[in-house]
């Protein structure tokens, strides 16, 4: 299955096609596969997050399902 | 020791008074409040002679605490007709704590409503009232480049300055503060304190501290021990530490675009679809490919540093920021998506001296009923700029909704809404909905919860916990709004408890004063209490505690949220101010 992954900021590094910026990109993956094991499997530096998933809240055990967008922060603020 | 400059325009006098021992914590946001709660009755003309306008810096200004630096501007409003309080950034309020200055206070009008008037106090505390008739009329730029050019060379001073819709007297009127390079760029803009200055008949307040040092401590050891410690606090926390100076402010808008809370096109869509592009983001790589300033502090010995200087194609400074709300005022609500279209937008009205949140929402407005198409930025500017003939654009969104018909306004106790909807942020909502201020999103700002999982995490699009999130934020904003700390570092504050316990360790070292650490967060309540029963007097009452209506009725895409905290929730958000009150003494 297929979900949009966008990274927000200074990650946009870790897009998983190397190509940087911050339009969203398809990933394929497993069933079953959590908002963690992307983080992993992308290399984002161990510090807190904020991430969406279809513009909700998600924690680290959220499950993903095929067209989720899943959107990534690093701690970021303003006002 | 601290004075008070009492100024008064109807016989331009001038006299010093020493700042009341009852009010020796009290700066910034709370002496403005205490001054004003005893000396403008509350039936009184936000325009005439009784009401008095209050710059004071906080109990930090002119010392090296960090993001010590900030500005409290008060008065009566003409907005929204209650007790006002505007912060900001900028030079002058460690200029005046330097001289030993608490607050100076403006009463009375001048005779001769064309009089424009010069407020010029030097580093040896002389003061002057001088005609600058010659300046009337002039933008805030110009002004500024008239006052270096009467300043002796090598000066070191700082403003405060009116532009030509404070001259106006229009309600959307803000007042600009210098910032370290001289620039005019800095605002105490809500609430139409500018329509205040103006009426007073002051152009211009020049403050030099030429020679003055840092101000002396009780006990400078431990000061600079709690100063290292509040730094560590602020430069490890990653929004403080990295995400805000890389970004500024403005990295929020693609991150409230997401959450589908980025207010679009008059409140009616909480994402936009040229989010990234008005982003900070963007912003960002975009100064930096005009070789522009990415990072610097709006005052001296700020140590986050989220302000950035604007510069068009050519690599011209052209204005500050632009921050989120102005990115999401003069952007998204606008439908707007090009950052020089609304650098151009918060140039003018920097130069106008208007708040640009509430021209933001006003313009929006003025689309929504059709008078210019939605994204025309040409036509917003040409609108800013004549501020239409009668001026009703420039007395902010509600005069220009019910002048044009639209029905959809978004303001609470007649100001603007800022840049995040109440409908898919909640907990934001209860603090524009009882705001003592009017809508104001710097009054509890529980975007840290409800979006940017900073000091734990409450559910945004629920109502569940934003009554207590809010008032617990509304009284810690108070607090640090007095101390004349930043409000960004409340980010810290909030996950880091060593940072609270600097901050009372740098209060203690710095007056001399011990005291129980709880006494800070009652310093917090006691600033609402003021603020909260001068608005009583004025008639205030809790229909007055509500967002508009169509929160509650008009489903915001992309979460089809609705704003669903009871009434009864609300109104329990100031539960702790009749026992405040008995115990300052008050009614
Ligand atoms: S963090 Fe930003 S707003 Fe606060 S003092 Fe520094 S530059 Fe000014």
């Amino acid at each position: 299955m297929n979900v949009d992954i966008a990274l927000f900021a200074y990650l946009s590094d870790y897009q998983p096609d190397g190509k940087g910026g911050r339009g969203a990109r398809p990933f394929a993956l497993e069933p079953g596969t959590t908002v963690a094991d992307i983080i992993r499997t992308l290399g984002l530096p161990d510090e807190p997050r904020v991430v969406f998933v279809n513009g909700r809240h998600a924690a680290d055990e959220a499950l993903l399902a095929e067209g989720d967008r899943l959107a990534i922060f690093p701690p970021v603020a303003g006002g | 020791m601290r004075d008070i400059l009492r100024v008064n325009m109807t016989d331009l006098s001038t006299t010093w008074e020493p700042v009341p021992d009852a009010w020796k914590l009290y700066g910034g946001r709370a002496l403005t409040d205490a001054i004003i709660y005893n000396d403008v009755p509350a039936d009184a003309d936000p325009l005439g002679s009784a009401n008095v306008l209050v710059f004071a810096p906080g109990m930090f200004g002119g010392t090296t605490a960090p993001n010590g630096g900030r500005l409290s501007v008060g008065a009566k409003s003409p907005l929204t007709g209650g007790i006002k309080e505007s912060n900001s950034g900028g030079q002058l309020a460690h200029t005046l704590a330097r001289l030993g200055i608490g607050a100076i206070a403006i009463s009375g009008i001048p005779a001769d409503p064309a009089a424009r008037y010069a407020l010029t106090i030097e580093a040896d505390r002389s003061v002057s009232l001088t005609r600058v008739d010659e300046w009337a009329g002039l933008g805030n730029y110009e002004t500024a480049a008239a006052i270096a050019a009467t300043r002796p060379a090598e000066d070191r001073f700082a403003t405060a300055t009116n532009g030509p819709a404070g001259e106006a007297m229009a309600r959307a009127a803000g007042i600009a503060i210098s910032d370290p390079k001289g620039y005019p760029n800095r605002f105490a803009g809500r609430g139409g304190l500018g329509a205040v200055m103006g009426s007073k008949g002051i152009k211009a307040i020049i403050v030099s501290d030429k020679g003055a040092g840092f101000l002396e401590h009780a006990d400078k050891e431990a000061f600079v021990a709690a100063t290292k410690n509040f730094t560590k606090a602020i430069k490890e926390h990653g929004v403080s530490g990295t995400g805000l100076p890389m970004y500024g402010t403005n990295v929020l808008t693609n991150i409230l675009n997401e959450a589908g809370g980025l207010p679009t096109r008059n409140f009616s869509a909480g994402s936009f679809e040229f989010a990234d592009a008005i982003g900070g983001e963007t912003q960002r790589a975009t100064i930096l490919e005009r070789g522009g300033d990415v990072s610097h502090g709006c005052s001296t010995g700020c140590v986050i540093k989220c302000s950035r200087y604007w510069s068009d194609k050519d690599g011209n400074y052209k204005t500050k920021g632009p921050e989120y709300e102005t990115a999401w005022s003069m952007g998204a609500d606008c439908a707007i998506g090009d950052l020089d279209e609304i650098a151009e937008l918060d140039r003018a009205c920097g130069d106008l001296g208007l708040d640009t949140i509430e021209m933001g929402a006003t313009l929006a407005v003025y689309m929504d009923s059709g008078a210019i198409q939605f994204g025309d930025a040409a036509g917003a500017l040409a609108a800013l700029r004549d501020g239409l003939a009668d001026n009703v654009i420039w007395d902010g969104a509600e005069a220009t909704g019910k002048k044009f018909g639209v029905a959809r306004i978004p303001v609470v106790k007649h100001q603007a809404l800022p840049a995040y909807d109440p409908r898919s942020v909640q907990g934001i909502g209860v603090t524009y909905a009882t705001s003592t201020q009017g809508a104001d999103h710097t009054a509890g700002y529980t975007i840290t919860a409800n979006i940017l999982g900073v000091g734990g995490t409450v559910n945004p699009l629920s109502p569940e916990g934003q009554v207590t999130l809010s008032k617990t934020l509304q009284i810690a904003t108070a607090m640090l709004d007095s101390l004349g700390l930043c409000i960004f570092v409340a980010f810290p504050v909030l996950d880091i408890p060593e940072a609270f316990v600097a901050i009372h360790e740098m209060l203690e070292a710095h007056t001399g004063t011990k005291y129980d650490i709880a006494a800070l967060m009652q310093m917090g309540r006691e600033v609402l209490t003021m603020e909260r029963l001068y608005n009583e007097r004025a008639g205030f009452t809790s229909a007055d505690d509500r967002l508009p209506e169509f929160f509650r009725t008009d489903k915001l895409p992309p979460h089809d949220a609705l704003f669903t905290v009871t009434d009864a929730d609300l109104d329990s958000v100031f539960d702790f101010v009749p026992e405040t009150a008995k115990e300052m003494g008050l009614q």
